[in-house]
This record gives C-alpha cells, structure tokens and sequence, in this order.
C-alpha cells in the first residue's frame, strides 16, 4: 500500500515535471517577448522617452528572467560605490569607463548596444532550460537568519528568539530572516501558522505587478477589516495589519518608524472578501455538498421508480441542463432568484459578508452538478437493479427497501465516491461563467486573464497548481475506491488453501 | 406416487409479458402438481417458458409480466393473488427459495459471504446477530464450506465458482424451505463440479426433506436427479410422467426429438441431431400443436387442433395427436431405443454424469 502510494506520488511529480516543462518552453520560447508590455501602463507612458523606455525593457525582460542585463549605472556603482563623484563622472557617455565595460562584455559573450544618448548597454539571452532549473529551484524558500542581505544595514542581528506576537501570541522570531515571526500562534485558523518553509511561484507581471502569484491569489481581497492594534513602539491605532506576515524592509519611513522597532514593516493587511482561491473554494464546496446532498437521493429515487413520474420529472431536469446553455439556465434561475426572492443578482451589492451574496451563485454552481449526479447516480442503481444478485437478493425474500440498502446503495456509489476528490479539486480551478455573471472575484477567470494579458509566470503557477491538484485528486479518488471495494486491494494476500 | 402429499398445485396458469404494444403468451394453461419430498425436473429448449413458470411460484416475474389465468394453491394460499412484497413475505424465500444459473454473479461481490447468509436468517426468524451466525456457519460447513467460521468474513471473489454455488444453497436452504427451485444449477460449472453440486443437493434434499425442482436443458442432469419429469415446449408442459417413463417410453415427437439431440448418442463421424426450424413466435396465437411445424411425425390434426393430455400410465402423460386411437402407428426413433444402457453408460462410473451412490 505504501510502496503502491509512493510510487503513484513518484510518477506525479514526474508528469508535473513534463507538463511544467512543456508550457514553460511554449510560454517562453513560442510567445513574443514583446507581447508582455502590451497591457503595461508604466510602459506606454514611457513612450516619450526612448533611452528610458530601452531601458525599462531591459530591466524588466532581467526580471523575468528573459536575459541578463548590464549597463553603465550597475558597472559604475559597482567600481565607485552608489552615488558618489566618480560614478556620476562614471555613467555619462564616452567615459573611459564605458569603454572598459563594452570590452568586457563582448568579451564575456553579451551583445551591446548603445542608447540614444550614446552610452552602452548588453544582455545576454538565458537559456530556457536554465530558467526552467532556477524555475523549480526556487519553487521552496527556506527562511534562515542570514537570508537578508541588506548592505545599508550591516548591524542587523542574525539569531532566532522566543517572544510573543503584538496580538498576544507566542511566537518564534528571527531577526536577519525575511519573516519576522517564523512560527506564531493566533485566532486564525488553523491557529498555528509558518513562515519558515514558503513555497514561491514567481512574480506577477504585468497585471498585479511585483506581487508574488502565491500572494495575489491566496491574499484576502476588498476592503481592509480594521481594529485597534498596539504596535511594537507602543502606538496604538486602527489597522487591519496582520503581524505575522511581516517581512523585512530596507528602507523605513516615517510611518514605519512610528509603528516598528526594527526593519520588519513590510506587512499585509487583512481584507473583508475571501482571496480569490478561497472564494471559490467556499463556493465550490457549499455547491458540492448541495449537489450531492439533492444528486444522490434524487437518482436512487429515479433508478427505484423508473419510468414512472419522478423519474420522468428528473429526466426532464436533467435533459434541459445538457440542452440548455450554461449561461442562459444561470440567467434564468438568476432573474428568478431577484424578482421572487430579491436576492442581490451581483455578488459585490452585498459583498462576502452577507450570505444572501452566496446563494445565488452557489446554487447556479450546483445546478449542472446536480443534474450529472443524478444521471450517474440512476444509471449505476439501475445497472446494480438488473444484476443477478439483486434478483437472487429478491428471490431470498428481501423487500424492495432492504434490496436498496444493503445490495443496490453501495455498489452503485463505489464509481461515484472516486470522483469526489476530483469535483474537491475542481472548486480551486473556479467556475469562469458562472463568477462572470455574478462578478464573483474567483479563481475561474484567473487563467484566461493571464493568458490573454501575457501574465506568463502566472500562467506557469497555475498550471503547476492546477496539474498538481488534478493528479493528487485522481489519487485520492483511487484510494477511496480501495477502502470501499474490497475487491481492490494493494497488498499481497498470502496463498490459500 | 398418487397417494402422496400434493405440496404445491398450479391450475390452468397462463403468463403474458407486454413487449411494447404487443402482449407476448408465454406460459399457456400449465397446470402441475408438485408432490411433497420429490424431485421434478423442467426440460425444454431456450425460451420454453421453464424459467418463467416456475417464477410464477415466487412472485419473480419481470415487472412487465402478469400471470393472466390460473391458480397456484401452496399451504391455502392462492399465490397468483399475492402483489406487493408484503404479501409475499413468508413465503418468497422462506418456503420457496430459488437458486440461479450463474454463481459468479448471484452474490454481491462487495458484501461478505457470512452478511449474504446471515441478512436471510434473521429476515426470516428474527433471531439475532450472533444466532443468525451460529446457524450461518453450520449451513456453511453442511454445505461443504471447510473452516467455515474463518471464512464467514470473505467476500465472493476469495471463492472459486462451485464454492460460491454451495454458498448460494446454503443460502437458499437457510431458512429451511418446504420448495427448492433450482433455474439450471449447474450449467455455469464445470462438469466434476456440476456432479459435485448435484450430488450436495440430493443429500441435502434427504436431510432436510424438501421438494426440489430443477430447470433444466440438460438431460444428462434429469436422469440422474429427477423422481419426475415434465417437457415443456412453446409454453405448455407437453409431455410428464416418471423420469424411466419419459427416458424409456417417450410419447411425444418433441420429446423423441429432444433425447435424440442429446450429444453423447452421436457417433463419430456423423453429424450431431438436431430439430431443425425454430420455436414457434410467442406473440401470435398458436393454432394446433406448437410443435407441428418442425415435427416430421405431424398430423393434419396437429395443425388445426391443440392436442389433449392421452393418458400413457397413472403416472405418464402426453399431449400429442399420436396417442389418439385413430392416428397411424408410428415408431419412435432407433436412435433412443436402448437409451437405458447408454443412460446407464454415461452416469455410471467415469461416465461425465456419474454421481456417487450413497446408501
């Protein structure tokens, strides 16, 4: 069994592999760089100004991780230090410096070009499989103390220490790590939280620029829930901060200053609406267990009365979600929902807080789900009503009700439970149709976004997510069909006699 | 025989099956005593109507069938009048208790065997878990389950095909039954299984004492089990007498027809007997002698008017034209004259039917 696991967890991780790998260089090498500043403000304000905007392509293509680039201003502070004499002599064009820095990295194999104003730059193209190595080596961060190096701070302590959180927690702190609070207890479920081991996808560009993907999907979203906190100097206020997500800063400002004693004040603040992963989530699970709860039932009492009126009635349901265009039945049900009911047909007029929001979309959500439980559902039971043992089960003298729960019930549901950890899974890719109609900030519409707005590290983290969920969830369902059906076994049984 | 107990009697039974719009006849005025501790064998061709008969006994007809004439008196009680599950309880599985072709399939390959057995007992005598398992198990080990208490726990699929056959018997003998219907016991096993089964619920039938009887389309079967037996064709019972009397002194064409295509009297070299045509459509009215039109004894009278039952014994009758004093002699084929001797041959020792006789 736990040879069989491991080794269905090997072969994932493998397919993960092949998958990330593939998109990678389709995403990297197939799409034209260029195509990435098509939706970038600061880019096309930049137009004006072609030495600066040259630049600006550069720096971000580095970031990306397309090239490395160099150029006079990084040579410069290099050899004089940041913004001294020698390195404003440094940087204008035609210095004898300049002329150092194109012999060297035409030596080192860049291609150098000039900007306008005459001064060089170069950049050398970084190989796709490289990135790809650096892609998978910085997927999991580990925090230590000496993790930050900041040059404008050499006196920062590097030691771990117990001591409480500003919210009355305790906590393990770190000073010369990025987190402050490394393990830290609070109200928040599930009450003990890490930093020491994150998990980094990349950082999102040109939408939600210089967040990391992880944050802009899990952060929570809207309004900021403030309350009144007391800061480390003893300042108290209203905030919606979250203390234990306090990552180190280089430069303080005032505001800073007032609130913290040391350089950890790069903080996230906590937010009314669910993040965009959690949105769906709840959604998609309040559906599920709806659908299940009605799908279940409903198919069974089909499959035991068929052919007569509930069938036909459940039939006729079941017809008109497969006719039907998901988005005309949504907008159906949801006029019928405004007009009889006067729920909000929007999911912001109320927002996450007022639980008439849900309502409508979580029961739009369940409506085809429901349908296709009850249509498996029927056809299992039915198949399990016309088995020998069934008729054997009959001849034996069970009524039509001990048939149904001992002899129909779980052999019918044993190839329905396997598909449970997949419709799980299924709620973090989100539902794109339905949240579009009802304005629902989920995950549903966050991989077409992405793609359509050249978000290319934000396409590779989902995809790694969402492969990653779907393969773990076909496992889980694999696993439930062992426990359920004896007949499926991993171990070795020992010979009989 | 006729002083005996009658323990079930059919009158006049006839079942119809709505097909779409069409009502298809297919058991037509059968009538059948069945007497107390015998064994009566059923033969007939594929869709004789021998499953569907005897289902009427348990109320198992397809939903679509309805048994339209007739009367079955079992302990007083008229069961063609009995509907619902309610009605049936006491009787459907307690008192007449059917056993099926397939083993492999006849169980619930996600319960375990002892919860298969023990869901009857207690259904049927209400006793509880424990009790219900003590009695599992001793119809396990009756039944020939080795180290039954230690396989109570398994599932179907840890048994082989002719165990899961004993299992199935003991089920349907759990509640020990006054009627035990066997729908062809033995056609999905091998053949030193089938001899093996046979020969479980011969010894059974003496222990316990209840009325067996067998569907069956196997002759080799018949001859080794049944006291009595009855040949069914188009629906009808057309011939019944005493196992020697239909194996030794058949009457009826049909009967001829059916001991002649029995494989083992081929000889090498020769093409095997068989009737030729088809069984007659159930969805029209047959008119005279379902069996007229592939029997090359028939008499125009056979095709204008359904035969009577002509007595041959006390105990043998057959409904053909051919026992009416005024039809022409005709002789029975050449090929099942002696068919004692070659009967004898093929169930005594090493022959493929051969059972173990016990005294």
């Amino acid at each position: 069994m736990k040879g069989y696991i491991l080794k269905r967890l090997l072969r994932s991780l493998l397919s993960i592999l092949v998958i990330i790998t593939a998109v990678f260089i389709m995403v990297y090498s197939l799409v034209p760089r260029d195509n990435i500043f098509k939706n970038d403000d600061t880019f096309r304000k930049l137009s004006a100004k072609p030495d600066d905007k040259t630049d600006y392509i550069m720096r971000t293509w580095q970031n990306i991780g397309y090239l490395d680039y160099q150029n006079m201003s990084y040579y410069c502070t290099g050899l004089y230090g940041e913004a001294t004499d020698e390195t404003r002599a440094c940087v204008l064009a035609g210095s004898k410096e300049s002329k150092e820095f194109v012999d060297l990295y035409e030596s080192k194999g860049y291609t150098v070009k000039y900007f306008i104003n005459g001064a060089p730059y170069a950049y050398k193209d970084l190989p796709v499989i490289s990135r790809l190595a650096s892609w998978f080596g910085n997927m999991i961060q580990i925090d230590h103390p000496w993790k930050v190096k900041d040059e404008t701070n050499p006196d920062l302590e590097r030691r771990l220490y117990f001591g409480t959180t500003p919210t009355g927690g305790v906590a393990l702190k770190c000073s010369g790590c990025e987190y402050k609070y490394q393990i830290y207890t609070d109200s928040r479920f599930p009450f003990i939280h890490q930093n020491i081991l994150t998990v980094y996808l990349g950082e999102s560009y040109p939408t939600y620029k210089g967040l990391k993907i992880l944050d802009v999907i899990f952060d929570t979203q809207g309004q900021e829930v403030k309350k009144t906190v007391t800061f480390e100097t003893g300042q108290t206020g209203e905030s919606s901060i979250m203390f234990g997500t306090c990552r180190y800063k280089s430069v303080l400002d005032r505001l800073d200053q007032n609130k913290f004693t040391d350089h950890y004040a790069s903080c996230m603040y906590k937010k009314a609406t669910p993040s965009m992963v959690g949105i769906s989530f709840i959604m998609g699970i309040f559906s599920i267990i709806i659908a299940y709860a009605l799908g279940l039932p409903i198919g069974l009492a089909m499959a035991r009365n068929k052919d007569k009126l509930i069938d036909k009635l459940g039939m006729v349901y079941i017809i008109f979600i497969i006719a039907v265009p998901s988005l005309a039945y949504i907008y159906i049900f949801r006029y019928l929902g405004t007009t009889l009911f006067g729920l909000p047909s929007a999911f912001p007029t109320l927002g996450a807080e007022d639980i008439r929001s849900w309502i409508l979309p979580v029961i739009s959500l369940a409506l085809p789900s429901i349908s296709g439980l009850m249509l498996w559902m029927r056809r299992y039971a039915v198949d399990q009503m016309s088995s020998d043992y069934v008729k054997f089960a009959k001849s034996k003298g069970l009524n039509q009700h001990e048939i149904f729960k001992n002899h129909i019930l779980k052999n019918a549901i044993i190839p329905i439970a396997q598909g449970i950890p997949a419709s799980l899974a299924s709620c973090i890719v989100g539902a794109i149709i339905t949240e579009a109609i009802y304005s629902v900030g989920g995950m549903g519409k966050m991989l077409p976004d992405a793609i359509k707005q050249y978000n290319n590290a934000m396409v590779l983290a989902l995809t790694f997510m969402f492969a990653g969920i779907s393969i773990i969830s076909v496992l889980l369902g694999d696993l439930i069909l062992i426990w359920l059906d004896p007949r499926i076994s991993l171990t070795e049984k020992e010979g009989r006699n | 025989m006729s002083e005996r107990k009658i323990i079930l009697s059919a009158k006049d039974i006839e079942v119809k099956f709505r097909v779409r719009d069409n009502y298809l006849t297919a058991i037509r005025n059968v009538s059948l005593d069945l007497y107390d501790g015998e064994t009566f064998a059923i033969v007939g061709e594929s869709g004789s109507g021998k499953s569907v008969f005897t289902k009427t006994f348990t109320g198992m007809l397809e939903s679509n069938g309805e048994i339209s004439n007739g009367s079955i008196m079992f302990e007083g009680k008229d069961l063609t009048k009995l509907v619902t599950d309610k009605d049936w309880e006491g009787i459907r599985g307690k008192k007449i208790s059917t056993i099926f072709q397939d083993p492999m399939t006849s169980l619930n390959p996600i319960r375990t065997i002892g919860s298969q057995i023990t869901e009857v007992i207690i259904k049927h005598q209400g006793v509880s878990a424990e009790e219900a398992k003590a009695q599992a198990v001793e119809i396990m080990e009756k039944v020939g389950i080795k180290n039954a208490a230690n396989r109570f726990d398994e599932y179907p699929f840890q048994y082989s095909g002719g165990m899961r056959q004993r299992i199935v018997i003991a089920i349907a003998l759990s509640c020990h039954p006054e009627i035990l219907i066997c729908d062809e016991p033995t056609t999905a096993l091998d053949v030193t299984i089938q001899a093996q089964i046979l020969q479980l619920i011969k010894e059974l039938q003496r222990d316990l004492k209840f009325t067996t009887v067998y569907i069956t389309h196997d002759l080799g079967v018949v001859a080794n089990v049944a006291d009595r037996v009855g040949v069914m064709y188009g629906g009808q019972i057309i011939e019944y007498g005493t196992a020697e009397e239909i194996f030794f002194d058949p009457q009826h064409p049909y009967t001829w027809a059916l001991l002649s295509s029995l494989p083992q009297l081929g000889e090498k070299g020769q093409d095997l007997y068989y009737i030729t045509g088809t069984p007659p459509s159930l969805y029209n009215k047959i008119l005279g002698d379902a069996f007229a039109p592939r029997n090359k004894y028939a008499l125009k009278i056979d095709f204008v008017e359904e035969p009577p039952f002509f007595k041959v014994s006390d105990t043998h009758y057959a409904k053909t034209w051919l026992l009416d004093p005024r039809a022409p002699k005709v002789e029975k084929p050449e090929v099942i004259n002696n068919l004692h001797e070659k009967i004898e041959k093929m169930t005594s020792k090493g022959g493929a039917f051969y059972v173990e006789q016990q005294q």
